[in-house]
Parts: structure tokens; C-alpha cells; sequence
């Protein structure tokens, strides 16, 4: 696949959260600041893209050669906890004055079913790494993009006028469905369009 | 909806009803002046489809009315006088064929009355577009369905497909021809009415001979809305005519159509033929206005000031936005002729939008500024 | 190497219904068609039953004087949890892929993501603050359950409204798909995209929350009454 493909795909035909349904997690956008939004998203993009790369190397040249693929899930389940916390060390060492927003240290909200989910689609394609690494950050920014649209839809929201029993998280999916909806524009037909002209 | 006073951080809200400072009139008059405003481009299509444009039209309007009606005696607050329902019932069954089964503008303006509206708190709270919500919702659903076209009242051999989806299925095939859309059609066999062809020829003859310029078949029929198509959107001078009539009464403001119109047409002529291997400046800019759902979308849906940014340059930002999803959305996109699905995207934007540009003050927009 | 970031609530949920909508969330993805949903209830439900088992044996929580769990014991409980939940998945998932292909193949990815389902992983840590091992075990069994009732209705709504079928399994000569009448020539296909599940889940979530609160109030009538 050509890399505008892999990132139309993985950033917006195959969005982690709208049309993969991974990530929908009330942490981030309950809590949600946009700047922690942004923190987060940035946090995740850099995880998923390290992760992808990663976990294609673990995948291509030991667990496929050996046999081992079925090691997949607990391998890469710690496989991104890890890279998870590495980064955070490095950003606190390197990055003066980092210091996690409360409650978004990557390791609450790094592993989340977003990042495993894209680890474990990158290793069970057949892109090669330099591939599975644009995937992981197309992942991410599509990621970004969408946790940044609704944290601002659920800033305008008035809550004392919405029915009771939606408040919170249930009106949160309902928006993440109709968002959905409205990505269902790019879908495999759009994309093989564009790409054909 | 609320006004924001502040960028940045956590968003003060003030409960103030929609719609914002600078629009006179109440709520509920600006409703049914649009309504109003759409009453023509309906009473067209109720005279080119007939009985059937008028089912398809009372059931989406009586849908909404239902709907609205079942949150009210939930709530206890009854809010069907503003007129938002009706407005919502109507733009969904102009926006439909009026061949399409009745379940469909049924399912539609439920869902765009009970869930994209009333489940975020009623008018003014929504953040989607709820009538092109509902379209969307039918297109993913039923898009086979809703391509079952009648013929118009006069037009007997266009072949049964508006010129749109006939203009996509001849690119789809080999044996077309031509620089131009209605040139294409004539390649591809597609005939437009006797009506047509008499004052073509006639134009044609008496008045651009002169010049040098001869129009094709096919002009007059879509400048005037006599073809096959959805019943509210194959009129486009009858829709400019309502929307120019709410813009002299102040109840639209013209930059988000204005943005979203001409940044369609720059990009639909420069780069709309690439896409069918015609080359640079051959979109047919022209032909794609006056073709599908956009004139009405982009005067009546892309200026809900409810789903629209509150400051003047992100009304701009908007409209331009809107142009580009629309452009990318008709030419590559799959889903219907495009526009409503650019829409609703365009809506998705729109909170990040008021977050990133500066806000008016109210005085200013008093004025008329915004 | 001390994990210290692993601290905080995200993972243990006071609130059951909170921990339920949340735990569907990743799993939605398959209830297009009932059958997939009833396969990955059964695997949640086997998964949840015995990290809560294991969890309560091994790692029972050291509870200080006011009752406060220590920091560093909750992160190495919660990598401990991880680490069951992981190695069970993959186990279960291996099984499944040999002797019951078709299982798998419905669920794809999102099996194995049940290792970080936020319903798996809160029932195993109420499984170490639960009295006995039998309790925090029968906690588990109650959260599977709930969870299979919500996604397989979820799914029946989907996979009825939205396709116009009920996939079930094949036995005999029942080819496993009940064609619904009337909705099986147009259904509502929105609600079978990744849309209508997430508006689907708001509905029922919405839902769970108003009969949260019913028994809540009902539970407080009954108190104040007596």
C-alpha cells in the first residue's frame, strides 16, 4: 500500500475510534481539558507509532520465525505498557518541567484498547516496518482528531437541558455514533477513488 | 446554544436560547420564515412529482411533528410552536426522491428529531445538523432505496435518472465523450425534455448566434428545474429565491453559503475533471451547481446559526471548509451526491472551529457585523 | 523496575454499571451478528471468572488500619492483574483458534483486546478486596452475566433492525440464520456500522443508568421505610 493509502486508511477509513471502536474511554474526554486532550494525543500518537514499530519487529523476526505467534496478546499487551513507560521516562528526563497532566500518566491511559488494538492489527498484516510505522501514526493522529472533536462537542454541550439519564458518558457514544456517521464518508470506495485518480 | 465569552480553558456557559445576538425576531419567526422561504422549491416539486412528492412530504414533516410531540409530553415542555420540527420534516422530504418508500422519510426525521436533537436538550443545544442527520442516516441505510427516481411532469425520455447520477453513470462506462457535463450526457444517449430542446434551439438561433456561442440540450431544463431529482432541490432559482428573501430580512447571514458556494465552484473547476481523466478546468462547475442537493444545503442547512460557528471569521473558515469537504465529497465521495454527508462532517468540525477563532462582541454583531 | 505510574481508579470501578458500559465498549464491534456476541460473551464471561479466581487466591489485597490499599502494592496488583487477564486470553484464544475456528474468526481483534477490557480487569481487583475467594468469584459470575445480557442485546437489535437476520448456530440442518420477515428486504442498515453500535451502547447505557437509579431509590424507600 502506498503511504497516502496507509494514512487515509489508518487515520480516517479505519479511525481507532469510529469505525474501529477502540479507545472509547470515558477517562480522557470525562476528565477532559483540551490541553489534556492535546497531551494525551500526542502522548498516544508517539505510542502507537513507537509500538507499531515495535511490535512488527517483535513479530516478523522472532515470534513468526520461532513459531510463537500465539505468545501475541500477553507479549504485546506488556510490549506497550512498556514502551508506554519508557516514553514517559524519557519525555520527564528530556523535556524540562514535563510532568503528566493528574489521572493521564501513560500508563492509566496508555493501555487502552486503542494501542493494543493497533499493535496487534499492524502484526497480523503483512505491511513492512517502515509501513507499520506510518500506520501507528496515522492511528494516532486519527486518534487525536477525533478525542479533540468530541472534548470540544462536550464543552458546548448544556447539561441541565439534556434528559437525565443521557447525561455524561451515554450522550458521549451518542455523539462518538453520530460522528461515526459522519465519517462513514470515507469509506473503501472513497479511498480506492482517490487513490485511482 | 451558549455563547462563549472566553477562549480557551473550561467554556463559561451562559444559557441563552438559540438563536444568537443580531438576528431579530424571535426563534420561532425565523423558523417559519424559513419554512416559508422553502415553500416554493416545495410547491415545484409537489408540481413536477405530484401526489407521491406529497406523501413523502407529509410523512417527514408529520414524523418530525410526532416525534417532537412524544418529547414534549416527556419533558412536559411543549415546544412544537417554534417550528423547528415542520422546518426539520420538510428539509429531509426536500432532500428525498419522491419515488422513495415512505419508511424512509419516516426513519429519518424520527431519528433527526429523537436523537440528534432532542437527545442533546431540543433546539439550540444540538451540535449536528438534525435534517441532514437524518438524510445521512437514511443514505447509509437505504441508498438503494432512495435512488428509485419518478419521472418529472414533462419529462418523458430522460431515462428515469437525474442528470447527476446519469452524468456518473456514463463516466462509469467507455463510450462517453465530451469536455463539458452536458456534452457527456449527449454522448452517453441521455435526453433531456422537448421543452428543453425547443428553447435551445431557439436561443440558440435567434439570440447567441450573433455571439458565437451555441448552448447544449440540457440548459434550460436544469437552469429551470425541469428534470427528475430529489422534490426541493431540483429548483435552484426558486431556492435562491427564498434564501435571498430571509438574507434581505436579516434571518440568514450570507457568509457561510457565499464561502461554501464559491469555494465549491473554484475547486469544481479547476480540479473537478481530473477525476474522470477530463483534465484541469473541466468540472463543470456550473452543471454541479445547479445538480443535487447543494444550493439547498448551503442556504438552508449550512446557515443553522445552531450548527454554525458563532464568530464571523469562523464562519468563513466554515464555508470554505464546507466548499472543500463538498468538492471532495461529490467527485470521489459514494454516498448519495455527497453534499449532505459533507455537511454533517463539516458540523463535526464546528466546535473545534469556535474554540480556535476569536469571538465578536455582541455590540458589533448588534450591528449586523457578523 | 517499580512501576509508579499504575496508581489511581481507572481500573476499579465502585459504580457496576459504570464498569459494565465501559467494558462494553471495546466488544460492541461484534455485536453485528448475535452469534458473535453470544461467542464473545461466553469468552468475557471465562476470562472474568477466573483472573477474579486467580486474583483472589494469589493477591489478596493487604489492607492497612484505615483501609486504605498501599500505592505500590496496587500497581504490582494491577500489573499482576495484566498479566493473568493477558496470559488467559491468549490461552483461551489459542484453544478457541484450534478447535473452534469460526469463534475467533467472528471476534478478530477484538479477543485478544479483552485482556484490557475494563470490566475484566475491575472484577478481577474486587476480587481481592471481596471477603472470600467464593464471594469475589460469584461477584465475577454476576458481572459476566450482565455483560452477556447487555451485548446480546445490543446485537439482536443490530443484527435484527439492522440486517433483517438472527445469526445463531448452525445445528443439523439449521444453516444458523433466521431471516426476520419484512426487515430482511431493507433493513436499517446504519445500525449495523460502527455508528448505530455506538449509539446503540449510549441507549442502553442511558437505560442502565435509569434502572440503576430506580433500585437505588427503591433500595433507599425501602430503608427510609423501615
Amino acid at each position: 500500500m502506498s503511504w497516502v493509502a496507509i494514512i487515509v486508511t489508518f487515520a480516517l477509513v479505519d479511525n481507532a475510534i469510529l469505525a474501529r471502536l477502540l479507545g472509547v474511554c470515558p477517562d480522557i474526554t470525562e476528565q477532559g481539558r483540551m490541553k489534556g486532550a492535546v497531551q494525551i494525543g500526542i502522548a498516544m500518537t508517539i505510542l502507537m507509532t513507537v509500538s507499531s514499530i515495535g511490535a512488527w519487529a517483535v513479530e516478523d523476526f522472532i515470534l513468526a520465525p520461532l513459531g510463537l505467534s500465539f505468545l501475541q496478546t500477553p507479549l504485546f499487551l506488556f510490549l506497550v505498557l512498556g514502551v508506554g513507560f519508557l516514553l514517559e521516562l524519557l519525555a520527564t528526563r528530556v523535556i524540562p518541567g514535563f510532568a503528566p497532566a493528574p489521572g493521564f500518566s501513560m500508563a492509566e491511559v496508555g493501555i487502552n484498547s486503542a494501542s493494543l488494538g493497533i499493535v496487534l492489527v499492524v502484526a497480523r498484516s503483512d505491511m513492512t516496518g517502515a509501513e507499520s510505522l506510518v500506520a501507528g501514526f496515522a492511528t494516532g493522529v486519527g486518534y487525536f482528531l477525533v478525542t479533540a472533536m468530541m472534548i470540544a462537542i462536550r464543552e458546548r454541550l448544556e447539561v441541565e437541558q439534556v434528559p437525565r439519564f443521557l447525561r455524561g458518558f451515554p450522550l458521549h457514544l451518542i455523539s462518538a455514533g453520530l460522528l461515526a456517521y459522519a465519517f462513514m464518508a470515507f469509506d473503501r470506495a472513497f479511498l480506492a477513488r482517490i487513490l485511482g485518480s | 446554544m451558549a455563547e462563549r465569552p472566553e477562549q480557551g480553558g473550561h467554556a463559561a456557559l451562559i444559557v441563552a436560547p438559540a438563536p444568537h445576538v443580531g438576528i431579530p425576531g424571535s426563534t420561532a419567526g425565523m423558523t417559519w420564515s424559513v419554512v416559508g422561504a422553502l415553500a416554493p422549491a416545495a410547491a415545484w416539486g409537489i408540481f413536477m412529482f405530484g401526489a407521491a412528492a406529497v406523501f413523502v412530504l407529509v410523512v417527514s414533516v408529520g414524523t418530525a411533528v410526532l416525534a417532537e410531540l412524544l418529547c414534549c409530553l416527556v419533558s412536559g415542555r411543549m415546544t412544537l410552536s417554534d417550528g423547528s420540527a415542520v422546518l426539520t420534516g420538510l428539509v429531509i422530504g426536500l432532500l428525498l426522491s419522491a419515488g422513495c418508500p415512505l419508511y424512509v422519510p419516516a426513519a429519518a426525521a424520527a431519528f433527526a428529531i429523537l436523537v440528534v436533537k432532542q437527545s442533546f436538550g431540543g433546539l439550540g443545544r444540538n451540535w449536528m445538523n438534525p435534517a441532514l442527520a437524518g438524510v445521512v442516516f437514511a443514505q447509509l441505510s437505504w441508498g438503494a432505496s432512495m435512488a428509485r427516481w419518478l419521472p418529472a411532469r414533462g419529462v418523458a425520455e430522460s431515462g428515469g435518472l437525474p442528470p447527476l447520477d446519469a452524468l456518473r453513470a456514463a463516466f462509469s462506462t467507455t463510450g462517453w465523450s465530451g469536455r463539458t457535463p452536458l456534452a457527456v450526457l449527449a454522448s452517453s444517449g441521455y435526453t433531456f425534455s422537448g421543452l428543453d430542446a425547443t428553447v435551445v434551439q431557439w436561443v440558440n438561433a435567434h439570440v447567441l448566434s450573433i455571439v458565437g456561442v451555441s448552448l447544449r440540450p440540457g440548459f434550460f431544463d436544469l437552469l429551470v428545474g425541469h428534470v427528475t431529482g430529489a422534490i426541493g432541490t431540483i429548483c435552484v432559482p426558486l431556492l435562491v429565491l427564498g434564501a435571498v428573501a430571509l438574507l434581505r430580512r436579516g434571518v440568514m447571514r450570507w457568509q457561510v453559503p457565499v464561502a461554501f458556494l464559491s469555494s465549491f465552484v473554484v475547486l469544481a473547476f479547476l480540479f473537478g475533471g481530473l477525476s474522470t481523466g477530463q483534465g484541469w478546468f473541466a468540472g463543470g462547475a456550473g452543471f454541479q451547481l445547479f445538480s443535487g442537493s447543494l444550493v439547498l444545503t448551503a442556504f438552508f442547512a449550512a446557515t443553522d446559526p445552531v450548527t454554525s460557528p458563532l464568530g464571523l471569521r469562523g464562519r468563513w473558515v466554515y464555508g470554505i471548509g464546507l466548499g472543500v469537504l463538498a468538492f471532495v465529497m461529490r467527485f470521489y465521495g459514494s454516498l448519495g451526491d455527497g453534499i449532505p454527508v459533507a455537511l454533517v462532517m463539516g458540523n463535526c468540525f464546528v466546535p473545534l472551529i469556535d474554540r480556535a477563532t476569536p469571538r465578536r462582541q455582541p455590540e458589533n454583531a448588534r450591528k449586523g457585523v457578523a | 523496575m517499580k512501576p509508579q505510574g499504575i496508581t489511581g481508579g481507572s481500573f476499579l470501578f465502585e459504580n457496576p454499571a459504570t464498569a459494565l458500559v465501559m467494558g462494553l465498549c471495546p466488544a460492541i464491534a461484534v455485536t453485528t451478528r448475535v452469534m458473535d456476541a453470544l461467542w464473545m460473551s461466553a469468552f468475557v464471561l471465562v476470562v472474568l471468572v477466573l483472573s477474579a479466581l486467580f486474583m483472589a487466591l494469589i493477591a489478596r489485597a493487604r489492607v492497612s488500619e484505615s483501609g486504605e490499599v498501599q500505592a505500590a502494592t496496587l500497581g504490582r496488583q494491577r500489573l499482576g492483574a495484566l498479566l493473568i487477564t493477558a496470559t488467559l486470553t491468549g490461552s483461551i484464544e489459542v484453544l478457541l483458534t484450534a478447535y473452534i475456528p469460526e469463534a475467533i474468526a467472528g471476534m478478530g481483534i477484538y479477543a485478544p483486546l479483552i485482556a484490557v477490557n475494563c470490566l475484566v480487569l475491575s472484577g478481577a481487583e474486587r476480587a481481592t478486596r471481596a471477603e472470600t475467594v467464593a464471594n469475589g468469584v460469584a461477584d465475577a459470575v454476576a458481572s459476566g452475566f450482565g455483560f452477556a445480557c447487555c451485548l446480546v442485546l445490543i446485537a439482536l437489535v443490530r443484527e435484527v433492525l439492522g440486517a433483517g437476520t438472527i445469526t445463531l448456530f448452525p445445528v443439523g440442518s439449521f444453516g444458523g440464520t433466521i431471516a426476520v420477515p419484512g426487515l430482511s428486504c431493507d433493513p436499517i442498515r446504519a445500525l449495523g456500522l460502527a455508528g448505530g453500535g455506538l449509539l446503540c451502547l449510549g441507549y442502553l447505557a442511558a437505560a442502565l443508568r435509569s434502572l440503576q437509579t430506580r433500585r437505588a431509590n427503591a433500595m433507599a424507600g425501602k430503608a427510609g421505610v423501615q
